[in-house]
């Protein structure tokens, strides 16, 4: 096998669902704008030398349907002979699509391929628009359908994951993420344009558009106090609430991957190999214990301990599950190098983006570090792990 | 001509200014609610018009979050605008009605009408909410423009509830314009009016307070407890459950004190004024700040334990210590729970011959005597009293039909032998032969009026149909013990249930049947309604639930499913018959009496404070009697053909929820947005009025040339909806939000009216449902944790979490 390089790793800014900078944008304006960006920002590289996009997305139906992998590449103005798809393993979707580009170069079909993710949780709501459970499966396995919240609750219930704990944890990702952007650490965030629609002086609605530079769900006046006074949302006394829980988000990232020969020919240093990924089923009812199997899958396969890890990131979806993911897998004493710039507690998680824009992220931060080895993990709806491992370009 | 409040604007946004507003918006009137700019507002926000209305933004907030609600629905609040008595006088000019409802104070109220004189609009009405300044006063000096268009209009708090509205006429107030504001507060407020002359706390206020300032003076004279009075003065005798001191908690000591302070002030000829002297111990507790319910504790205060357990303590008067207390035991009190009927009970307490007995008739005599020397004085007539005690107070009976229950003449006497001075008026009556206040003669209501020494037909206006009187008149055409048919003219009929709390029963369910075919054959069109009293009262408040829990109880499961399918069939035929039919709830319309609204009517025609739900759940059962079926045609039914590859998911869930929740309105308003009345239905503010504006909505649609809708296959959401809300329950279950027992109830309502194992969007015969309906409804009696619910509801009247 080949190797498989990333050149470019960048993302658009998170913004809160309905609420944040995004919620007039649709996802695949988002996802086009970061396509085009990743090629301009990739020197030599010309659109029509990429072969295939693989875009995650966890719920490609209405505005992310028919094939937002195709139509993205189209409005970004790629020539036709660019090809796209649309990949869904849920919150891993954007990982799974930068996996499956990167074996395409790997296997030597393809030298230049993107992947990448996408999802606009205002226009396409968490479950779709139209969930439709089955009806005889559901009678007796309710479970397989069980909603993020309650799988967070069994999480903190069955492994002891206490509320002061997730808050402290969901406290410590915020400070993290304002200090972050106050440092100016998001390096891999473009600025992106954004729309909005504004009441005009002639009493009608026109469209505006705006550049969004930053994250807009962080909130850096969050106190523990505040934290601790929130009422849990999704069990009659529970523990999770909507500040230990990961913010619905808006946004997109892509990742440019290229083969050893075309590295070469474009005269670049790239940023990092893609090693390992891999992926693991768990109980669907405590999915988000995901990260707790996947990572010593990941390690295995590639001979490493987590000592050799220089940065993680471990995807927030739940402080319960990732702290419980983080304490059963002895990550605890090296809590300095998870999630440095914070998680998607104060950034947002756009599901089916989520694991191309960590990728954005870590990358940044393995670069920034001179870290050798990173991994980026999440849990899946549904009761899944993955994890991926990347090696920096010395 | 033709007058018309388009603009109100309300003065004052305390409690009674804010509830003015609120009931204003709710009535769809546009209403500016103004307040002063606060008086110690910092340098920097004197120009800041947030700070500048803090105060009326605080009453309007209180509004928003009042429980019980004062809004019919939140979004009402919408028609109230916010501003201050300096910024924005001047939009005053564009109200139709200005009502002042500031703080009771004789200056304050004559410089803001002074105010308002330059500013308000040649045809603007102005009227004032006192409740104890003159009119006379507080207009004195202003112009004749002004005074013409100036009234009292006293409601009462709670303002949405309480159906009391005094209209005081001022010396010069134009005619025309009281009619109008009476006409206008009794159809689109839907208040009850009671004329009152400009004296001291006009009607209610001087009867009532009388009352209970010569009850707490009789209380320490005859060594009872505040315990025993309020036993005594409830239900008992016709009286609201918070009786004499929990509805002084609930009014405040201060406002209570203040009111007989007033009264005492300005009737210095009055031979009972000594009666509004309260005692040293009541002035003690207000100089305490023992007001009552605002205050945490007056005297009644609520203690909870560790254990969250609430414990009720009262008042000792002498020690102003608070301690628990014991139910009262009298033994009138004893006697009157055996009564059948109000007038018993009140004999039983007010002839009896304990302690109890004894203050109570005292109680009741001073306060029959001071009515009756008010005649004249206060109203023109009893009427006005005895409406103004009912309306305001939640009496069931006024005064003199208090005396009418206890005998006229058996009063008078006992009056006279305890040395109390029977009024001469009443004497009179007596003399002349005429031995009750009130009489009904052919249907019609008359009173006894003293200023022409004979009786009189008491006035209501023409758009009030009253039941008893139709009976009174012989207009019932069918009757059993629990329903009757009544004749209301133009060849309409009344439907009229009244068994308890109208819960329907077999026998309801076999003369439905037979009056539709009365009505088919003799009639136009039918009404469902009855005016049963109360407030809230029940329209119907559900199924009769011990009949069918003794059937479950025999295992006689074979009659239950037969009894449901009469009332299904029976339910269907009126539906589909050639007649049309409206049906007039209020109040409590839970189970099968919202079921009966929404299976036969092709109109509702609702009253404002309707209450309506199908709560079965809450006894482990479901809609057996069609509502499964109607809820869901009602709320899928205005889906126009042309809207179709509809995702019928989304109309499935708010009909679920309803059910599977007991979702129950808290307003017709609500009903509305909750899907359970249509477009095509109607709400009326006045309760009175509501046989009369159903039978006008018959004779509407048999002017338009009435035809009976299709019975045409429904479409139904099918497996699909059975998946999500499987998927959903799991959920709600592991949140410990429900109970296994719920989810499996949930999961069959949920079966029932997406149609069964059909596919989605499939169109079925609605018989399917019914019979859907009534295999649940039999499957749940036979469960013991349904028959745990229903034995518990029946002993308790509480929903048992099982």
């Amino acid at each position: 096998m080949r190797d498989a390089y990333i050149v470019t790793s960048i993302r658009t800014p998170g913004c809160r669902r309905t609420k944040g900078a995004f919620k007039d944008t649709r996802p695949e304006d988002l996802l086009a704008f970061i396509l085009k960006a990743a090629v301009e920002r990739t020197p030599g590289l010309s659109a029509e030398q990429v072969e295939d996009v693989m875009v995650g997305c966890a719920f490609p139906e209405a505005e992310q349907g028919l094939n937002i992998g195709r139509l993205a590449t189209q409005i970004a103005g790629f020539p036709i002979s660019v090809t796209g798809a649309t990949v869904n393993r849920f919150c891993s979707s954007g990982l799974e699509a930068i996996a499956l580009s990167a074996l395409r170069i790997m296997a030597g079909w393809s030298e230049v391929a993107i992947g990448g993710g996408v999802e606009s949780m205002t226009y396409v709501p968490m479950g779709g628009n139209l969930p439709r459970p089955h009806p005889e499966w559901s009678r007796a396995h309710a479970d397989l359908y069980a909603s993020m919240g309650i799988t967070a609750e069994n999480v903190a219930n069955r492994y002891k994951v206490s509320r002061e704990d997730q808050d402290e944890f969901a406290y410590n990702s915020q400070m993290k993420a304002a200090k972050a952007q106050q440092e100016g650490l998001f390096s891999e965030i473009v600025p992106t344009p954004a729309a909005k629609y504004v009441l005009g002086e002639d009493g009608t609605y026109h469209k505006e558009t705006f550049i969004q530079s930053l994250d807009d769900g962080v909130r850096p006046t969050t106190t523990r106090e505040g934290l601790a006074g929130l009422r849990p949302v999704f069990a009659a006394n529970g523990t999770v609430t909507a500040g230990n829980a990961s913010q619905t988000t808006d946004g997109a990232a892509a990742s440019v991957i290229v083969s050893e020969a075309m590295v070469q020919r474009l005269g670049i240093k790239p940023i990092a190999k893609i090693k390992y990924y891999t992926t693991i089923g768990c109980a669907p009812d405590e999915m988000g214990v995901g990260p707790r199997y996947a990572i010593p899958k990941l390690l295995k396969m590639a001979g490493l301990t987590i000592a050799d890890i220089g940065v993680w990131e471990i995807n927030e979806a739940f402080a319960s599950q990732a702290l419980y993911s983080i304490r059963e897998l002895g990550l605890m004493p090296h809590m300095d190098r998870i999630n440095l710039n914070g998680g998607a507690i104060a950034l947002g998680h756009p599901l089916g983006c989520t694991g191309a824009k960590l990728c954005a992220t870590l990358l940044a931060n393995m670069q920034r570090l001179g870290a050798k080895y990173g991994v980026e993990s999440m849990c899946i709806g549904g009761g899944m792990g993955a994890a991926a491992l990347f090696e920096l370009c010395a | 001509m033709i007058k018309k409040i388009s603009q109100a604007a309300v003065i004052g946004s305390g409690v009674m200014g804010g509830g003015i507003a609120a009931l204003l918006a709710s009535a769809g009137i546009q209403t500016l609610l103004l307040d002063i700019v606060p008086f110690d507002l910092k340098a920097e926000e004197k120009l800041d018009p947030k700070a500048r209305n803090r105060i009326v933004k605080a009453g309007l907030d209180a509004v928003l979050g009042a429980n019980p609600a004062l809004l019919m629905q939140k979004r009402d609040a919408e028609r109230i605008t916010i501003g201050n008595l300096e910024d924005d006088f001047e939009q005053l000019a564009g109200c139709d009605w200005i009502v002042e409802v500031v703080v009771e104070n004789l200056k304050i109220k004559q410089d803001l009408l002074k105010r308002i004189e330059p500013v308000r609009k040649a045809t603007g009405i102005v009227s004032t909410n006192t409740s104890g300044i003159p009119l006379k006063a507080m207009s004195e000096g202003l112009s004749d423009g002004f005074q013409k268009h100036f009234l009292g209009t006293h409601f009462f708090n709670p303002v949405r509830y309480m159906k009391l509205l005094e209209i005081i006429p001022g010396e010069r107030t134009l005619p025309e314009l009281l009619t109008f504001m009476a006409d206008f507060g009794e159809r689109r407020l839907g208040k009850g009016i009671v004329w009152a002359k400009d004296t001291p706390n006009f009607v209610g206020n001087r009867i009532g307070v009388h009352g209970m300032v010569k009850a707490i003076q009789l209380m320490q004279q005859e060594g009872l407890t505040i315990a025993e009075v309020d036993a005594l003065f409830g239900p008992a005798m016709g009286r609201p459950k918070t009786a004499m001191f929990k509805t002084a908690d609930l009014v405040g000591l201060d406002v209570l004190g203040h009111v007989a302070q007033n009264t005492y002030d300005l009737v210095p000829d009055d031979e009972a004024r000594q009666d509004f002297v309260m005692p040293d111990f009541f002035r003690r507790m207000v100089g305490k700040k023992l007001l009552g319910k605002k205050s945490g504790s007056g005297f009644y205060k609520t203690e909870l334990t560790p254990e969250w357990k609430k414990i009720r303590k009262v008042i000792d008067p002498e020690t102003l210590e608070y301690a628990e207390y014991e139910p009262p035991q009298l033994p009138c009190l004893a006697a009157a729970r055996g009564a059948k009927s109000l007038p018993e009970k009140m004999q039983a307490i007010v002839y009896g011959d304990d302690k109890g007995a004894r203050y109570a008739w005292l109680a009741v005599a001073h306060n029959l005597i001071y009515a009756a020397n008010r005649i004249g004085e206060i109203a023109d007539t009893i009427v006005e009293i005895d409406n103004a005690m009912k309306w305001g107070f939640n009496f069931e009976m006024g005064p003199f039909e208090t005396w009418d229950a206890l005998g006229v003449e058996r009063v008078a006497q006992k009056m006279a032998a305890d040395g109390l001075a029977v009024p001469q008026k009443v004497q009179n009556m007596l003399a002349a032969g005429n031995g009750t206040f009130y009489k009904m003669e052919e249907g019609r209501r008359f009173y006894y009026d003293f200023t022409r020494q004979g009786y009189q037909p008491v006035q209501v206006s023409d758009a009030i149909t009253s039941l008893p009187a139709l009976k009174a008149a012989d207009k019932t055409v069918k009757h059993c013990p629990s329903a009757s048919l009544i004749d209301l003219g133009d060849d309409v009929f009344c439907l009229e249930f009244h068994t308890k709390m109208n819960a329907i029963n077999g026998e309801i369910v076999d003369f439905m049947g037979e009056g539709i075919d009365f009505v088919h054959a003799n009639g136009a069109g039918l009404v469902i309604g009855n005016q049963a009293g109360g407030m809230p009262g029940a329209f119907s408040a559900g199924g009769d639930l011990a009949f069918m829990a003794s059937l479950a109880k025999a295992g006689k499961y074979a009659e239950i499913d037969a009894f449901l399918k009469r009332g299904q069939d029976g339910m269907q035929k009126t539906r589909y018959a050639n007649i049309p039919v409206v049906a007039a709830p209020y109040g409590l319309t839970l189970g099968g009496g919202c079921e009966v609204c929404l299976g036969v009517a092709d109109k509702i025609v609702a009253h404002a404070e309707l209450y309506m739900g199908l709560v079965e759940i809450g006894v482990g059962l479901l809609p057996g009697g069609g509502g499964c079926l109607n809820l869901w045609k009602k709320m899928t039914r205005m889906i126009p053909e042309a809207v179709s590859e509809l995702d019928l998911c989304k109309f499935f869930v708010p009909t679920f929820m309803a059910i599977a929740m007991a979702k129950v309105s808290m307003s017709a308003a609500e009903a509305r947005a909750n899907g359970f009345l249509g477009p095509e239905d109607r709400i009326v503010f006045n309760r009175d009025y509501l046989i009369g504006e159903a039978k006008k909505e018959v004779l509407r649609m048999v002017d338009a040339g009435y035809a009976p809708p299709l019975k045409r296959p429904i479409r139904v959401a099918g497996i699909a909806a059975q998946g999500m809300i499987d998927a959903e329950l799991f959920n709600m279950r592991a949140a410990k939000f429900v109970s296994s027992y719920d989810a499996y109830l949930a999961r069959r309502i949920a079966f029932v009216i997406s149609g069964g194992d059909v596919r989605a969007n499939s169109e079925i015969d609605e018989q399917v449902i019914l019979n859907l309906e009534r295999e649940a409804f039999v499957e749940f009696w036979k469960q013991d944790k349904t028959i745990a619910r229903v034995q518990h509801m029946l002993e308790t009247g509480k929903p048992l979490r099982n």
